[in-house]
């Protein structure tokens, strides 16, 4: 045992130790990588099912159908006969019908100004009081008057009408139901939710004038899609990537799926074969979505609050009528109804690669933190390194003159100069406000202008850094392992607390920053230095961000317009860690590409 | 010889015995049912619909509500969420209403606790407790103690806050032994993993039953798709079905082991357990106790001067005495006898390790002849006994 701890110190001691790290960091970022890749196998995911027993999905008859569908034609008429009129009008007329099924109603004002745009509306809700409840709880069904593709949700409206006079004829409510009509799928919903919770801006949005008890779940209906359906698409994905308690999608895959008789999607996968490419594809989008971390719907709104939303949409053609999506919403309802308490049973933090299977927190977030470590491993091994002298072939020699010389003839370490390094972190740290400020406060017209000269600057920008640093600083080779280390301490630590937020964010962050752990200065190689900087520069957050605009044939205006309104509506936070984690370290690391340290000048100052 | 002077003790009891003991046959003259339902909620709306059905099997075959404790945690009837208002049905033909006009809950929400369900069989309540919320049994009162809620191995849930054990359970019906508060018990427990629940259990005179054995869970029967939930428990439902179509009336001669014995796997989807070990006379005694004997109500009048039970019983349980103290008395004597020529070690062993042999139980059949003979040959003896004792004054 001594030998063996002898051992181990005398490795500490060993200079080779410290050309490990590199290795190691490239291993966690692979392993991380791999990772991700397993999850959709048998072995790694995991089957879903109902954790909270009050539920009992798909265990009630409904009856919503029959005379129901004449109401219902009814109330489409009257939705058709309100297209194109103002969104007041439109509360006129719904307010009436709504107060005329004895219902208690309120409306609701909002103006939000994003990117020099306003987005106003009127919000439109009703409350239908338990008739046996205490009316401490309530859940909300939501119907955008547009969804989120800006398409007329006529049949989504006139459903919800159907379904307000169908629910008020039972006597079984526990909780309070309201019924929410908004004028668009995003700011409208958002502005409602603020306003119950109280923690709206009294200034954009107005209070509500009419309350219920704490609200236990939401489900959104977007049906815009005329005639009959096949399958039910559910959204799920709440801003910044938070997600709904898994419990209530089981039980909407269970009502639709297992008691209805109808196919249920999700992410947009309208056919899944539940085989591995497929679960991959669900997976990876799912973690896209999340990691951009925007509103996805209605239901978006409603998670930060935690209260529980998906939002249900019809697809493609089949033999489902309008009646069947009632009846979905009304098995779910009866479900919720049955709720004691809170969903918090099942979990919050998943990944969903089929409606039917998903990897918890648990088996998934490994993947983002062995990224973030890379990180940090990195950041310690040039602390460690920055310490030791130059020249790295005399320890060398002096092993081979026997054990335990190592340890008395070991060097001492060299004093590291930190004001410089220092200093360049903070000032690329501080510089990020200003593309955070920019983006999220230049008007519509302006953004894409600012864009391209940011984009111009940004690549310009390393090189006169760091060419101001060599003209005035002259920083040694030391200095720029310190700037490199301190600036890939924060990114990982940054990184490795955003992952137990949003995981997808991070791992996806930690994989577009994974190059910087490999960058240093190449004084003797400008070839190498070339292609470096190539190298950063496609990975930069601008060249990202327009790569990833042109694939999804959006134009760079629209992408910084919806960021820019998802920060001052919604509190989407992605903007922060582009701009204020991300560039930062994308900066540090690019300075460190392109610097010249003076050879010799650690060894000066120690002298 | 001390011994053998307390010899002299039971030809005297016995001589006084016979003057006075009427003769008597064991039988209970009280009938009472405790059932508990353990778990709230609406979910558990099952939980609550097995104890009223058993609530209304007893009701039916004539226990009156005072001889009947029933505690229910949580109110069905009137939750926001049941489509039916003010009903509770145990089965999704919703043809009775178990809730019905005419239902007496002793124990209800909070006040089904642990403490109270001990307190409750042990009659350890204050003075404020109304008679209606007390078991006031005594040693001639049969009683069905029916459990039904959420449980695990040995250990029975209470409303999502406590539980209570299999040995808080076995030591309450000890207790309720020693201070004669029960004449024999059938115990019944539908829960998960019910068998150890009785497993603890040491106190004579209880027949235990429960759902299913250690690591099976119990399964609910069907569900009510208008209620929206599970209405009743496999275990119950059949044993219902049972009580139901052959148990018509307190005139059925059906015994506890036809009950017993028309559980099967198939069934109930679980392993039912019952343990008769405890009962006298054992399991064939146990079987064939009738099943009025419990869910009924047996009104046994005892008048004074006709055959008295405990009497008989403790003669039987004296003549046994007798017999044993007989029996350590002459080995007793052997022993010392051995004692003169044997060694002190060997002396002690085999007096320890020897049983008593207790005297064979009387039986019915030729009772008075039997009794007359051991009574003539007892008088003879003591009459012998008398006169060698008179003979022999004079010599000394």
């Amino acid at each position: 045992m001594p030998r063996l701890l002898s051992g181990a110190l005398r490795l500490r001691r060993d200079p080779r130790m410290l050309k490990l790290p590199p290795y190691l960091s490239l291993l966690c970022i692979l392993v991380g990588v791999v990772w991700l890749f397993l999850l959709p196998l048998d072995e790694y995911s995991r089957r879903t099912y109902i954790s909270e027993n009050a539920l009992l999905p798909g265990q009630v008859h409904t009856y919503f159908g029959g005379s129901d569908q004449n109401v219902f034609r009814a109330y489409k008429h009257e939705v058709n006969s309100l297209v194109g009129k103002s969104n007041v009008e439109i509360n006129d007329k719904l307010e009436s019908i709504v107060k005329g099924l004895g219902l208690k109603a309120g409306r609701q004002n909002f103006t939000y100004r994003s990117a020099g745009r306003v987005y106003s509306g009127e919000n439109l809700y009703a409350i239908l009081q338990a008739p046996r409840g205490d009316a401490t709880e309530a859940i909300v069904l939501v119907a955008a008057w547009e969804n989120a593709k800006e398409e007329l949700n006529r049949n989504g409206v006139a459903l919800v009408l159907t379904l307000a006079r169908y629910f008020k004829r039972w006597s079984l409510w526990s909780k309070d139901i309201i019924f929410l009509v908004t004028p668009d799928s995003i700011a409208g919903p958002q502005a409602w939710v603020d306003a119950y919770h109280d923690a709206h801006d009294s200034a954009r949005v107005d209070s509500l004038p009419l309350k219920s008890g704490a609200l236990q779940g939401a489900i959104a209906i977007d049906y815009a899609k005329e005639g009959r359906f096949e399958s039910v698409h559910i959204v799920y994905d709440g801003v910044n990537g938070q997600l709904p308690n898994l419990d209530l999608i089981n039980s909407v895959v269970s009502i639709a799926g297992g008691q209805m008789g109808m196919g249920v999607a999700i992410q947009e996968m309208w056919g899944h074969n539940d085989q591995y490419p497929d679960r991959l594809r669900t997976m990876l989008r799912g973690m896209l979505k999340q990691g951009l971390g925007l509103a996805s719907g209605p239901h978006s709104s409603f998670i930060p609050y935690h209260v529980d939303a998906v939002t249900l949409q019809p697809f493609g053609d089949g033999w489902q009528d309008e009646m069947a999506m009632g009846r979905v919403v009304e098995g779910t309802f009866r479900s919720l109804n049955n709720l004691l308490e809170h969903l918090h049973q099942s979990f919050f933090f998943y990944l969903l690669m089929q409606r039917e299977r998903f990897v918890s927190i648990g088996t998934y977030l490994p993947s983002a933190m062995l990224v973030a470590a890379n990180f940090t491993i990195m950041a310690i091994a040039l602390w460690v390194k920055s310490g030791q002298p130059e020249g790295e072939a005399e320890p060398v020699k002096m092993e081979a003159d026997g054990i335990g010389s190592g340890e008395t003839t070991r060097a001492p370490a060299v004093e590291r100069d930190l004001f410089l390094p220092l200093g360049v972190v903070t000032i690329c740290q501080f510089l990020a406000v200003i593309p955070f400020y920019l983006f999220n406060h230049a008007p519509d017209s302006m953004l894409t202008p600012a864009f391209t000269i940011f984009a111009v600057i940004n690549t310009a920008l390393p090189h006169s850094l760091s060419h101001l640093l060599t003209t005035y600083y002259t920083p040694s080779a030391q200095q720029y392992q310190l700037i490199k280390s301190f600036s890939l301490l924060l990114l990982g630590m940054f990184l490795s607390s955003l992952a137990t937020l949003n995981f997808s964010l991070a791992f996806l962050v930690g994989l577009l920053t994974s190059p910087l752990t490999f960058m240093r200065p190449w004084p003797q190689s400008p070839a190498m230095r070339t292609a470096c900087t190539v190298l950063l520069n496609a990975v930069s957050p601008t060249a990202v961000l327009v790569a990833a605009a042109f694939a999804w044939h959006l134009d760079i205006n629209t992408v910084l317009r919806e960021a820019a309104f998802a920060w001052d509506v919604c509190g989407m936070y992605t903007p922060v860690v582009v701009w204020c984690v991300w560039w930062p370290a994308w900066l540090a690391g690019s300075v460190t590409v392109l610097g010249r340290p003076e050879v010799g000048k650690t060894k000066q100052k120690t002298t | 010889m001390k011994l053998s002077s307390v010899l002299r003790l039971p030809a005297l009891l016995a001589a006084t015995l016979f003057t006075t003991a009427a003769l008597v046959e064991a039988e209970h003259t009280s009938n009472w049912a405790v059932l508990v339902s353990t778990s709230r909620f609406w979910f558990n709306y099952r939980h609550l619909a097995n104890v009223l059905s058993i609530y209304r099997t007893v009701k039916r075959l004539g226990i009156p509500d005072s001889q009947i404790i029933l505690m229910l945690p949580d109110d069905m009837a009137c939750n926001p969420r049941n489509a039916f208002p003010g009903t509770v049905y145990s089965n999704a033909d919703r043809a009775v209403d178990l809730y019905g006009d005419n239902i007496e809950v002793d124990y209800r929400g909070y006040e089904v606790t642990v403490e109270n369900f001990i307190r409750l069989l042990t009659d350890r309540v204050g003075e404020e407790m109304p008679r209606s919320k007390r078991l006031l049994t005594d040693d001639r009162s049969n009683i069905l103690v029916y459990m039904t809620g959420h449980g695990g191995n040995e250990f029975l849930k209470f409303q999502d806050a406590e539980e209570i054990g299999a040995f808080d359970l076995a030591d309450a019906f000890e207790q309720m032994w020693e201070k004669k508060r029960y004449h024999e018990i059938l115990f019944m427990i539908d829960t998960c993993q019910a068998n150890t629940m009785y497993s603890k259990l040491y106190s004579p005179n209880i027949i235990a039953t429960g759902s299913s054995e250690l690591d099976q869970s119990s399964y609910s029967h069907h569900a009510d798709n208008d209620v929206g939930v599970a209405v009743i428990d496999r275990y119950t439902y059949y044993n219902l079905e049972f009580l139901e179509t052959e148990v018509r009336d307190t005139s059925s001669k059906k015994t506890v082991g036809d009950l017993f014995d028309s559980y099967s796997y198939e069934k109930i989807h679980s392993h039912a357990g019952v343990r008769y070990d405890l009962f006298r006379g054992g399991a064939e005694a146990a079987r064939s106790r009738l099943v009025t004997d419990f869910f009924g109500n047996v009104q046994n009048v005892e008048v004074d001067g006709t055959k008295n039970t405990t009497l008989e019983e403790d003669m039987l349980a004296l003549s046994k005495t007798i017999a044993a103290l007989r029996q350590k008395a002459n080995e007793e004597e052997a022993a010392l006898k051995k004692n003169t020529t044997a060694d002190t070690e060997s002396k002690q062993v085999p007096l320890q390790q020897k049983k008593i042999q207790f005297a064979k139980p009387l039986t019915d059949d030729n009772w008075w002849t039997k009794k007359i003979f051991g009574a003539t040959a007892l008088a003879g003896c003591a009459a012998l006994w008398g006169l060698g004792s008179y003979f022999e004054a004079p010599r000394r």
